[in-house]
């Protein structure tokens, strides 16, 4: 980066910071910003003006955005899953992008634009690995040819954005607005640009990429997908999820880069959007194979239920049934002086890390309850079906 | 020679880093002293938001109940020491909180009035000399808020401060006219600001200001669901306008309610609100509106949906008598009429509700969808606190009412602004002259002459030819005579009410004359000619009446006398005009429901020597 931009960039931050009743853009006061005006001169005629201090407040801006913004409607209403979120107009026809959640898993999605009007819209793509759906509006085409919708255009470069840049968020958080209601808009500073998935203890993230973590508080029930734009109310992100640092127990707000879903949206928009390939799940190629399926894990201490018994597998043979509940097991001591030792097993979890050191060929002596009565069934572990034992580590 | 070169080579390179890194330097080192040097539009933006929070800062106020464990925070509105606050800080208070001030100092207070249903509480601070001056922040406007506007949050945030400085807090209008659900009946925000400046529980009552330092706001709740009752970026604040219209009543020590009309609305196809019930009991009913009609404005408000209706319905005190514009398709549907009425509006706590039971404590609300009001520290709700301190004094508990003390203080004030009659109270009147009857199909005036005796017990008057007499409080008087003359509505009843308020006062009304805060007022029955009025309600019978005055101006302007529920009242219209006396008017125009009955010009008023005989 050329020194001039550099200064000229932390200046920017420095102003923004400073200004905080308003923000707009540096003028030259002294020789060292002349000759940096004089280089980027050309660069600063061409800029927009930003929202002047004295000249009251976002108000203009908010204005400008809030038709761009849609609420989006579907399934959910259950407990911590909104049936509501919010998303972004990218064309005159209706296209609508959002981030993917279980709100938009249903066939009667509505959008609610900001002029009150209801329209029912569908699926385009999704791509759960970016976290990000693309919706379109039944019959835009038609609908609005004479009145073309105000929208984001993603075909223009997206500004790049720093650290310490103001940006506003847009979004039906709480569902506070419903028709034509305008969005809540709340401003926030980019407190961060880093990889959101490579900070440990973050829950439910798909989205491996680079985020804006936001300094204010963004990312409500129904938040994601709304837009987080610049002072100039370009869309530089969508807001994301509610998510929560499990290490801090602190909840995140970050937006994911508009620019990191461009791709997506024109391979999207020309109608060839193949899923990302996904990562093949590791299987766990220690332990031995009971057959054994326990039910999914849905609480801290799910009881360890039987959900299914393989067939063929060592727990048919021992009898072991769906429905059985798994009270204690007795299996080799883990110091291998091959003596057995018993545990009550606790949860799903618990049943993982007593029975995944066990090795081919042991024994398990399993207590399970079925009705009223408890039964003591025998499993001989074996190899896993189709195990190929790892390369080994170089 | 090779190697030479080579050192050669190194030392152009050498040098040439160095220079670069020198220019490098220079040329940052500039750009960091030109960035230092900052633009003076922001030093002078940063030395006006300091003066501004200088400015505000003495008239936040930190609410503490006695024993200091539990509070909110409030603002003084005036120089007297009236403060507001939210309803849910001075409920578990009980009626003497304390109150800190910036200055350091602990005051004693008093509860006011009460708005259970808006959140809303006027409170007073007792000065601790006579003359003292309390600090206060004036009253902007908030329908001129938008969003993306700046604004400031003061308050005492946790109970923080220990010196009582109030906790500043910056942000952005999230959005304007929103509603949030009530927790049971009250607590409804109806009309409210959503601001993402940070509000927590101890905000709660605290002001909230535009950039000039104004108050747009009282800070109240805000949306918490997983993350707990602290700040979510989602906060509301009763609008000032809201607080304005019940000032009044609060500052008069009543127990307030909210307004209704009677009538719901529906969004219909088209995203407008349709009437789809109505009850027939109320006033909207009678001014002809309908199931189907559409709503236009109310109160000059453009109305789009119901929930617009909902929300701007919520703003209004019981009783008021706003302007509502409404549109119905002529039965032939060749034409869409568009009418305007003024309607008064109803309570919105049921009536079957006795006054005199206070509200309990809501229930704490769910999370999300009824966010929780700031509380900071939950205090066991505890019912009957006793008055405590200095504010004992000005205390005096009565059924209905936030603080009776304060409504026998604004009554008086009211009383005295009015024109004395200076006639004695046993001496009857007789009030002669010629009044204007508007004819009911042509509309056009005939003149009659008029004599009307007013002896305190019955009234008798002879208009015309014809003559009327009604006795309003003998038993069993039948309504039909109570509503004498025909098409007035109750006039000769109104005009016993009138001598009544101007030579008996409070005394004539024997089941009470309260103040009644500030109401509208439409001297020629249209909206155009609205003006402010102070009220005050009285019983006496079966008869309420309510007295529109305009005490700055030592006027009567008008009187409503309704001799039976649910039904029009005789409205007496009062011209400024100064008749035979000072009290008595040159003019007094008579309505009923729709109608202009007539126009009394009174030219002669004095003692009936002739005792009462026609």
């Amino acid at each position: 980066m050329p020194v001039q931009e550099m200064v000229l960039a932390r200046w920017h931050r420095l102003y923004g910071y400073c200004g905080a009743a308003g923000v707009h853009l540096p003028r030259a006061r002294s020789l060292g910003s002349v000759l940096a005006a004089w280089c980027c001169g050309a660069a600063l005629l061409l800029a927009q003006p930003l929202p002047h201090p004295h000249t009251g407040s976002f108000t203009q801006l908010v204005r400008e955005v809030q038709p761009k913004v849609v609420k989006i409607y579907g399934a959910g209403g259950y407990v911590g899953i909104t049936d509501y979120c919010s998303g972004v107009l990218i064309s005159a026809d209706g296209l609508i992008l959002t981030v993917y959640s279980p709100t938009l898993d249903t066939e009667n999605l509505r959008v609610h634009l900001y002029d009150g009007t209801r329209h029912d819209c569908e699926l385009v793509a999704a791509e759960p690995l970016l976290d990000v759906a693309l919706l379109r509006i039944r019959d835009g085409e038609k609908k609005f040819r004479d009145l073309p919708l105000h929208h984001f255009d993603l075909d223009r470069p997206t500004p790049k954005v720093q650290v310490g840049d103001w940006v506003l968020a847009f979004s039906n958080c709480f569902q506070i607005a419903t028709r034509e209601e305008p969005l809540s808009v709340q401003r926030s500073v980019i407190a961060a640009i880093t990889p959101l998935a490579a900070r440990r203890g973050v829950h439910e993230l798909p989205y491996q990429g680079t985020v804006y973590i936001l300094d204010g508080i963004t990312n409500n029930p129904g938040s994601h997908g709304g837009a987080v734009v610049s002072r100039r109310g370009e869309l530089i992100g969508l807001i994301g999820k509610e998510v929560r640092n499990t290490l801090t127990e602190t909840w995140v707000n970050y937006a994911i880069p508009i620019e990191a879903l461009k791709e997506f949206v024109a391979k999207a928009r020309s109608g060839n959007y193949k899923p990302l390939e996904r990562k093949k799940p590791i299987v766990e190629d220690r332990g031995g194979f009971t057959g054994i399926v326990l039910v999914p894990t849905i609480l801290d201490r799910t009881p360890p239920y039987i959900d299914e018994v393989l067939p063929g597998s060592p727990a048919e043979k021992a009898g072991l049934r769906p429905d059985d509940l798994i009270v204690m097991v007795r299996l080799p001591a883990r110091d291998g002086s091959g003596t057995y030792e018993e545990h009550v097993v606790q949860s799903v979890a618990h049943w993982r890390e007593l029975t995944l050191p066990v090795e081919p060929g042991s024994k398990l002596q399993v207590i399970v309850r079925r009705q009223q009565q408890l039964l003591r069934m025998d499993v001989e572990v074996e190899r896993r079906p189709g195990f190929r034992p790892a390369k080994p580590e170089p | 020679m090779e190697i030479r070169g080579m050192n050669q080579r190194q030392e152009r390179v050498r040098v040439l880093v160095s220079f670069w890194l020198a220019s490098l330097w220079l040329v940052s080192g500039l750009g960091l002293l030109g960035a230092l040097a900052l633009d003076p539009i922001v030093l002078q933006d940063e030395a006006q938001r300091i003066a501004v929070i200088e400015k505000l800062t003495p008239s936040v106020v930190a609410v503490f109940d006695r024993i200091g464990r539990g509070g909110g925070s409030g603002v003084l509105i005036d120089e007297q020491g009236y403060a507001l606050t939210n309803f849910h800080v001075v409920q578990p208070t009980g009626p003497t909180p304390r109150c800190g001030l910036a200055d350091g100092q602990l005051y004693d207070a008093v509860v006011v009035g009460l708005d259970p249903v808006g959140d809303v509480a006027v409170i007073k601070l007792i000065p601790p000399k006579p003359e003292f001056r309390f600090p206060y922040a004036p009253l902007g406007d908030s329908d001129t808020v938008r969003a993306g506007d700046w604004s400031v949050a003061a308050g005492n945030p946790f109970l923080l401060a220990t010196d009582f400085r109030p906790t500043i807090t910056f942000g952005l209008v999230s959005g304007i006219h929103r509603y949030q659900y009530p927790a049971g009946t009250y607590l409804e925000y109806t009309d409210c600001i959503q601001i993402d400046t940070s509000i927590n529980p101890g905000n709660s009552g605290g002001p909230l200001f535009n950039v000039r330092g104004e108050v747009i706001g009282i800070n109240g709740r805000g949306s918490f669901e997983k993350r707990g009752r602290v700040n979510s970026g989602v906060g509301y604040a009763i609008s000032i306008n809201q607080i304005k219209n019940f000032l009044g009543h609060l500052r008069g020590g009543l127990l307030v309610d909210h307004a209704t009309m009677g009538a719901a609305a529906r969004t219909g196809e088209d995203g407008r609100a349709y009437v789809f019930d109505i009850l027939e009991r109320s006033d909207a009913y009678r001014r002809g509106l309908r199931i189907g009609d559409m709503i236009v404005s109310v109160n000059d408000r453009p109305i789009g949906n119901a929930n617009q209706f909902k929300n701007v319905l919520g703003i209004f005190p019981k009783g008021w008598r706003i302007p509502i514009v409404y549109e119905r398709v002529d039965k032939d549907e060749s034409r869409v009429v568009r009418k305007e009425i003024l309607v008064r509006l109803m309570g919105l706590i049921p009536r079957e509700i006795p006054e005199e039971r206070k509200p309990e404590k809501p229930e704490e609300p769910k999370p999300g969808e009824k966010p929780v009001p700031g509380k900071p520290i939950p205090l066991k709700p505890q019912r009957l606190i006793k008055p405590e301190g200095e504010g004992a004094k000005y205390y005096v508990p009565r059924p209905g009412f936030g603080n009776y003390y304060f409504n026998e203080l604004e009554r008086k004030r009211v009383l005295q602004a009015l024109p004395q009659a200076n006639l004695p109270t046993d001496v009857p009147w007789l009030l002669q002259g010629e009044v204007d009857v508007y004819d009911e199909t042509t509309g056009k005036p005939v003149r009659h002459p008029f004599t009307l005796r007013l002896n305190g017990k019955t009234v008798r008057m002879r208009l015309g030819s014809l003559d009327y007499e009604t006795e309003p409080l003998r038993v069993g008087e039948a309504i039909a005579n109570l509503r004498q003359p025909p098409g007035s509505g109750g006039l000769l009843v109104a005009m016993h009410y009138w001598r009544v308020l101007l030579v008996e006062q409070e005394k004539g009304f024997e089941q009470g004359l309260f103040y009644g805060g500030y109401e509208p007022f439409y001297p020629d029955g249209t909206s155009k000619s609205r003006t402010m009025t102070e009220v005050l309600n009285g019983t006496s019978g079966p008869f309420s009446v309510k007295i529109f005055t305009q005490p700055s101006q030592k006027r009567l302007c008008g009187l409503e006398c309704y001799p039976e529920e649910d039904a029009d009242p005789c409205e007496l219209i009062f011209s400024p005009e100064p008749g035979p006396r000072p009290a008595i008017p040159a003019k007094v125009e008579v309505r009923f429901g729709d109608r202009h009955w007539g126009t009394l010009h009174i030219q002669k008023c004095e003692p009936d020597t002739t005792q009462g005989k026609p």
